[in-house]
């Protein structure tokens, strides 16, 4: 059966199909993520992360060595304040007997609080070196890292982009890339800062009053486990929130590619009213999400502020006991205070510093992945002007090596022929292009290109010589000039606009506002699939290449601006080998050779007459589409 | 310059006006956040005072149970400052999620009235992003607004109030702290915020171009581009790894002069203070209750000053949707419409439907007319066909019809009324309309039949599935019920097809239009399908667009159209003499049938 996709011409419909890309962008960044992962191999990835820090690791050292001076300073700035206030009290206290008023002096304390400010700034200058040591950090690794990847995406085979969703491959790059830079840039210190600031802060709590510590590390275990719970409870609630969102961006998506139908129909308002009911629901579960989310830390800062109130109490009375100082009762709550917030962080953080390393473990498995085989060291050459004569023999091809489609295929393309491929879809008509291209490579048997074969050659050498119209009209952000000039970047515009014509786009170009220099964006909705396939196929045309392959690529242009597609193409293949993939079977009965595909393989070859006499499954597919 | 610097205020204040719009329907609401809030901050806050007084009692009056006094109010204190935040939360999040819902069926209620010109001026991509990502940002950023910006200002004006309350002298000194700190912090806002913006598009320039280079893997390599493509992606890299670490490093320096001013305010409170209590003005424990209120304020100050950083971004969120909601739908209702006499299908307007009379349609942004100077008519009873190439506008007068665009010259009547004239959804109910792309939407397949007739009997409905030759419905297992999946993939191109021709047959109209709707059938379904519906729409006009001369060269009159315009009209054997543009399509298509016969 003939493609459904087949005569799109520019209506609104056709410019959806384009249009229902944005669903498979990996999920939206804007929606805050929340599941806890757990990497597998935590260590593993933490060394191969060491190890891409490479000349980024003296940044590591100082700014953990800084933290650690930091929280020296900070603690011992607050131990040495008991002291100050006590001294002050003290003095105060005194200069009242004497009946005078009290004024702050270099001798009475002002070298003291000056002294105190510089332990300050100590502590501040470690913090500030360790923050501007680091702000770079993150980023220069995350660069290297993208680096590789950009790399990476050149040396992958097709297979892995076949497999893989392109939304799956760019959050790799992208959103787990920013996880780890994240962390890195913050989460690592800010942990090692709480711990040591907790850790300093109980020891010398401790040397204060045993007691009172104790009731501080009492609630300082309730809180973890408070935090460990409603984390729990955070990833169902976001769990349902996301699957809310599903639901709608299904609904918007499915309604706007069907605008036209809800319109004819007139069924707007009952459009309107599935969508506010669908948004109603994400608005219920994301209400709950957010409050849990933004409720854990006050909870937390409630069970530490309970904390504070008993201790307040205990220290209180014993400082009326007089068991203990003004000065280290003040120091004492300092403590506590200073304990109490990186005790909120801890359990988050930990969580994201897991959530960090299963993205850094997914970036690595990436670049893990296996790569294609290098060209040959000593490639062979083809001569000055290639003929174009494309044998396959005996090839045998499977996309998965337990499961062969080609067994063991032979034809021959002789210089200046047509070479037709029918078949339904999913026959297997692009895997002819795949191997032709060494998109894929052939597990047995071998495909020669005038005599050489081809793995002989240089990919880049390969693919020289071909010119490709392929399926799903690809273009980048830029103007259409340079679009069409892509396989030729010095084409002068002449050339270009030689190009369009040939390709019967040039007049549809010269009606836009800018001409050939109108840029082209992704959701360039101004320019239908047919217009695009049509730029496809002048970019085709400037290369000029000594073999064309032509992909299902007139599939939205309708039949008589196909015919002139063929006619020019013909003119310019003229001596040359064209390979077309297409779905109507009048515009390939001149060709020289037809192969019928079935399951992945060949499975009758010959001319228009010898297969209609033939009376094999052409002959079928030909009557079943001229009944 | 100007006019870019104008338009940027233009925008803010149209989304400050729609925010305004969506927050208003929840005074209550937001009235309930403010007193919660107020009892956050004031809570917060009275815990360092009343950790102050239980030292000033220790140190002079040794009063035990004035002690425990204190002691309750920081335990109440703590309680309500705590509450008073949970409630906060707790009741902006439901308020953020609502204005999130309001703001996302807002725009799809506004989608629904677009053209297909007013809808494309935004295009589908970015109409999801408006509709679903946009609110999103918008909601996410009200909620960290109210929870990190909007307590700020009570923060300190109870603080400074409290400092005041102790002592005159300190209330001067912590208010001169404040405005200083929100001096630099206002600062570093200004500093980094076009640097974040910056940082956005270099985001965006990222996923771009990464896709490309997915997407278009087998192009660049067939071109052996995959150089260029590395240059270009590594150029992104590099681009947005400066800017993130030029943002990092503002941040940074931030921090490290908030952290000075702490130390600094620390010690000279500290000095100050005790000159205070020096000279008896306030009591020794209350020094550290101002260094707290001190340090708090800064926390808020800082945490404030992330928090707007994303507001620029939500802030453009809001325009883009702005942009939808504000936008003069192309076409829309008289307010007082034409009527239309009869019933639909019942035709008392004789036996001319809908007359094309020298219509043009040119696109606002087009130097071209799409259409010029169409004039044909449909007949009730009668088969009108048009052909043409890609572009040359067939689909456009299925369009004109259901007026999903109007005329930009001559008219266009229906039923002898102009069709300006009369609603869309009075003119709609009249045609029955098959798209080019056969969309079907998730439910059962009953559920779809029925947008033709929601009245539809199950009768009805076989019998639509009959005359489309869908009879493969009755070997589904469920039948009417069987599950369509969104868009109605689970069905293929030509069973979606015959489903949308059903769909639209089940509707009683004056008017059947099929455009293109024959192509994903094989010839011996097409030729069937269109025997079944000769009988079945006799009494109405039919319009079939379409690409094969096999499928209308019965029809009474074919419409030959190129370049917009009317090349040939008459039947099959008249345009195969007369019209040199009908004799090529027909010949372009007629070497395999010849080759075969």
């Amino acid at each position: 059966m003939p493609s459904s996709e087949k005569n799109v011409e520019l209506d609104e419909l056709a410019e959806l199909e384009r249009g229902e890309a944005p669903s498979g962008r990996a999920a939206a960044p804007d929606v805050p993520e929340e599941e806890l992962e757990v990497p597998e191999d935590a260590l593993g990835t933490a060394r191969r992360l060491w190890d891409a820090a490479r000349g980024q690791r003296w940044r590591l050292v100082v700014a953990a060595a800084c933290s650690v001076l930091y929280v020296a300073g900070s603690l011992g700035a607050t131990a040495y304040s008991a002291g100050l206030i006590d001294l002050l009290w003290n003095n105060i206290q005194s200069t009242f007997e004497t009946g005078a008023p009290f004024v702050v002096t270099l001798e009475n304390g002002a070298l003291q609080i000056l002294t105190f400010l510089g332990i300050w700034t100590a502590s501040w200058a470690a913090y500030t070196a360790q923050v501007l040591v680091m702000a770079s950090f993150a980023e220069r690794l995350n660069l290297g890292l993208r680096r590789r990847i950009g790399e990476k995406l050149s040396r992958l085979p097709l297979a892995y982009y076949d497999a893989h969703q392109p939304g799956d491959t760019i959050s790799r790059a992208t959103n787990d890339l920013d996880k780890v830079s994240e962390v890195l840039q913050r989460g690592l210190l800010q942990l090692l800062i709480a711990v040591c600031m907790v850790g300093g802060a109980v020891i010398l709590m401790a040397t204060y009053d045993l007691m009172l510590t104790g009731v501080f590390v009492v609630f300082g275990i309730m809180a973890s486990v408070a935090t460990k719970l409603v984390t729990a409870r955070t990833l169902k609630l976001a769990a349902a929130r996301q699957a809310a969102l599903g639901d709608l961006t299904g609904r918007v998506e499915e309604a706007y590619s069907g605008r036209a139908v809800i319109k004819a129909f007139g069924r707007e308002d009952a459009s309107l009213a599935e969508v506010a009911e669908a948004a109603e629901r994400l608005a219920e579960t994301s209400g709950d999400a957010d409050f849990v989310t933004n409720a854990i830390a006050p909870a937390i800062r409630l069970l530490m502020r309970l904390c504070q109130v008993t201790i307040g109490l205990l220290a209180g009375g014993m400082l009326v006991m007089g068991q203990i100082s003004v000065g280290v009762f003040q120091a004492f709550f300092q403590y506590v205070m200073q304990a109490s917030e990186p005790f909120t962080q801890l359990a988050l953080t930990v969580n994201m510093l897991q959530g960090a390393l299963a993205a850094a473990e997914r970036v690595f498995a990436f670049l893990d992945e296996d790569e294609v085989v290098p060209d040959p060291a000593a490639p062979a050459e083809l001569p000055e002007a290639v003929e174009g004569r494309v044998a396959f023999e005996h090839v045998r091809f499977g996309y998965a090596p337990d499961r062969p489609l080609m067994r063991d295929v032979s034809l021959v393309a002789e210089p200046g022929q047509k070479v037709a491929i029918v078949g339904a879809t999913g026959a297997g008509k692009t895997t002819l292009i795949n191997l032709l291209m060494r998109f894929y490579e052939v597990d047995g048997g071998r495909i020669t290109l005038d005599g050489v074969d081809t793995r002989d050659l240089t990919r880049a050498e390969l693919r020289r010589q071909f010119g490709m119209v392929l399926q799903d009209a690809w273009l980048f952000e830029g103007t259409i000039a340079e679009n069409i000039a892509y396989g030729k970047p010095g084409a002068s515009r002449e050339e270009v606009e030689a190009a369009a014509r040939a390709a019967h786009v040039d007049f549809f170009v010269r009606t836009l506002p800018h001409g050939y220099d109108t840029m082209l964006s992704n959701d360039a909705e101004n320019i239908s699939q047919g217009q695009r396939q049509l730029l496809t196929i002048a970019r085709a045309m400037l290369t000029d290449p000594a073999i064309l392959i032509l992909d299902e690529a007139t599939s939205s242009v309708d039949t008589r601006t196909e015919q002139a597609i063929v006619r020019a193409m013909e003119a310019i293949m003229e001596n040359r080998t064209s390979f077309v993939i297409a779905h109507r079977l009048s515009t390939i009965v001149d060709a020289d050779l037809i192969l019928v595909m079935e399951k992945g393989t060949i499975i009758e070859q010959g001319t228009h007459a010898e297969l209609l006499a033939a009376g094999g499954a052409y002959a079928e597919l030909y009557r079943s589409q001229f009944a | 310059m100007s006019k870019r610097q104008k338009g940027r205020d233009y925008s803010k204040r149209t989304s400050a006006r729609l925010l305004l719009s969506l927050v208003s329907p929840y005074k209550g609401l937001l009235a309930a956040i403010f007193a919660a809030a107020i009892c956050d901050m004031t809570g917060m806050l009275f815990i360092p005072t009343q950790l102050s007084a239980m030292v000033n009692v220790a140190v002079n009056t040794r009063d035990m149970s004035a002690l425990m006094g204190h002691g309750v109010a920081m335990l109440i204190a703590a309680l309500v400052g705590s509450g008073g935040y949970l409630t906060t939360v707790f009741l902006a999040s439901r308020l953020c999620a609502k204005v999130g819902r309001d703001l996302r069926t807002r725009v799809y209620d506004a989608s629904l009235a677009f053209s297909g010109s007013d809808f494309n001026a935004f295009g589908t991509g970015s109409m999801i992003t408006r509709t679903l990502s946009d609110a999103n940002v918008v909601q996410q950023t009200l909620l960290m607004s109210i929870l990190m910006i909007f307590p700020v200002p009570l923060a300190c004006v109870i603080a400074v109030a409290l400092a005041f309350s102790t002592d005159a002298v300190m209330g001067w000194v912590l208010l001169a702290v404040t405005l200083v700190v929100i001096g630099i912090c206002a600062l570093a806002v200004a500093k980094s915020a076009p640097i974040f913006t910056r940082l956005q598009g270099f985001i965006d320039n990222m996923n771009t171009r990464l896709r490309e280079s997915i997407t278009g893997v087998r192009v660049i390599r067939a071109f052996g581009k995959e150089a260029r493509e590395r240059g270009r992606l590594g150029e992104t890299f590099e681009d947005f790894a400066t800017n993130a670490i030029r943002v990092n490093f503002v941040f940074a320096l931030t921090d490290s002069i908030t952290f000075f001013l702490m130390n600094a305010v620390e010690a000279a409170i500290m000095w100050v203070g005790a000159d205070r209590v020096g000279a008896h003005a306030m009591q020794i424990g209350s020094i550290s209750a101002l260094v707290e209120y001190a340090m708090l304020i800064m926390m808020f100050l800082m945490m404030a000053q992330f928090a707007i950083l994303q507001v620029p971004r939500a802030l453009a969120c809001l325009t883009r949707a702005a942009e939808v909601l504000s936008r003069e739908p192309e076409i829309e209702d008289d307010d007082a419409p034409a009527r239309l006499a009869a019933a639909a299908g019942e035709g008392a307007g004789g036996d001319e439907v809908a007359r094309f009379d020298h219509a043009s349609l040119r696109f606002s942004d087009a130097d071209e007319d799409t259409l010029h100077d169409i004039s044909f008519t449909l007949r009730r009873g009668q088969t009108t066909a048009i052909i043409g190439n890609t572009g040359s506008g067939k689909s456009t007068v299925a369009k004109l019809l259901l007026r999903f665009n109007d005329v930009t010259g001559g008219s266009l009547a229906f039923e002898g009324a102009d069709v300006r004239r009369l609603s869309q959804d009075e003119l709609r109910r009249r045609i029955a309309y098959v798209p080019q792309k056969a969309w079907l939407f998730s439910g059962t397949v009953a559920e779809n039949l029925r947008h033709g007739d929601a009245g539809a009997t199950n009768e009805r409905l076989w019998h639509a599935l009959d005359v489309a030759q869908a009879g493969f419905v009755r070997e589904l297992p469920e039948g009417l019920g069987t599950r369509v999946a969104q868009g109605g993939t689970n069905f293929s191109g030509g069973q979606r097809q015959r489903l949308a021709i059903a769909r639209a047959l089940v509707r009683k109209a004056d008017l059947y239009v099929f455009d293109d709707s024959f192509s994903a059938l094989d010839y011996k379904t097409d030729a069937a399908l269109r025997r079944a519906l000769a009988g079945e729409l006799a009494g109405a006009a039919t319009l079939i667009i379409a690409q094969r001369v096999s499928t209308i060269h019965d029809a009474d009159q074919i419409v030959v159209l190129k370049d917009g315009e009317v090349v040939g009209l008459g039947t099959h054997d008249e345009l195969m003499a007369g019209c040199p543009t009908y004799r090529a399509i027909a010949e372009s298509q007629s070497r395999g049938e010849d080759a075969h016969a």
